[in-house]
């Protein structure tokens, strides 16, 4: 088959960037082992309030992990609780949400954090805050009458 | 009355028509533009927390 020298050049820069991403995809996942934040941790969405996790949700310092707090918020029609935190800077925090009902989004604006949080699912990020300011937490996953009311908002202080 | 006839010696450069220098253009302008956004998305990742 005649193929002219121009269409080589333009499939083999198309097919090196897919194998580019392929490997990035691969490397990411399989070398440095990150995961989607909702990854095969499960809670009974009618038993949220009682799970050793969840009762308490907020801010939580924690010793003797890879992170030094964990923020815990529960989310649910059309509220997150805690409603407001307050996060030391440079606090390397994992935050662990899940959902009373429907699915709910959990959107940091100007963050990486973004996650869908569903019920029976835990969903899970760590990040380190090492920006002050504050920054509002959004449901990004349509779940209602009240869901552009659904926020939160998370300082973070010196 | 005979119309003049209209004879222009002018030899027009004509591209063959097989030519896919243009498109090789617009293809990497295309290809270009979208690794630019890549690399600005990935920065801007980086950049937050
Ligand atoms: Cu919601």
């Amino acid at each position: 088959m005649h193929m002219h020298k121009f269409e080589k050049i333009w499939l083999i820069f198309g097919v090196t960037a897919l194998l580019v991403f392929l490997s990035v995809l691969g490397v990411s996942a399989f070398y440095l082992g990150n995961q989607p934040p909702s990854c095969l941790a499960v809670v009974d969405p009618t038993k949220v309030d009682e799970h050793e996790t969840f009762k308490e949700p907020g801010l939580k310092k924690v010793e003797g992990k890879d992170w030094d707090y964990e923020l815990v918020f529960v989310a649910q029609a059309f509220a997150y609780t805690p409603g407001t935190v307050e996060v030391p800077l440079g606090a390397k925090v994992k935050v662990i949400a899940t959902s009373k009902d429907v699915i709910h989004g959990f959107g940091v604006a100007g963050t990486n954090i973004n996650m869908m949080v569903e019920p029976g699912y835990i969903s899970e990020i760590v990040t380190t805050f090492d920006k002050v300011g504050e920054y509002l937490v959004l449901c990004n996953e349509y779940c209602g009458s009240g869901h552009h009311l659904m926020t939160s908002m998370i300082k973070v202080v010196e | 009355m005979a119309k003049a006839e209209l004879k222009s010696e002018t030899k027009t450069e004509i591209e063959d028509s097989s030519s896919l220098k243009g498109t090789l253009v617009s293809v990497f302008f295309v290809g270009f533009f979208i690794v630019v956004l890549w690399v600005g998305v990935y920065f801007l990742y980086l950049d937050r927390f």
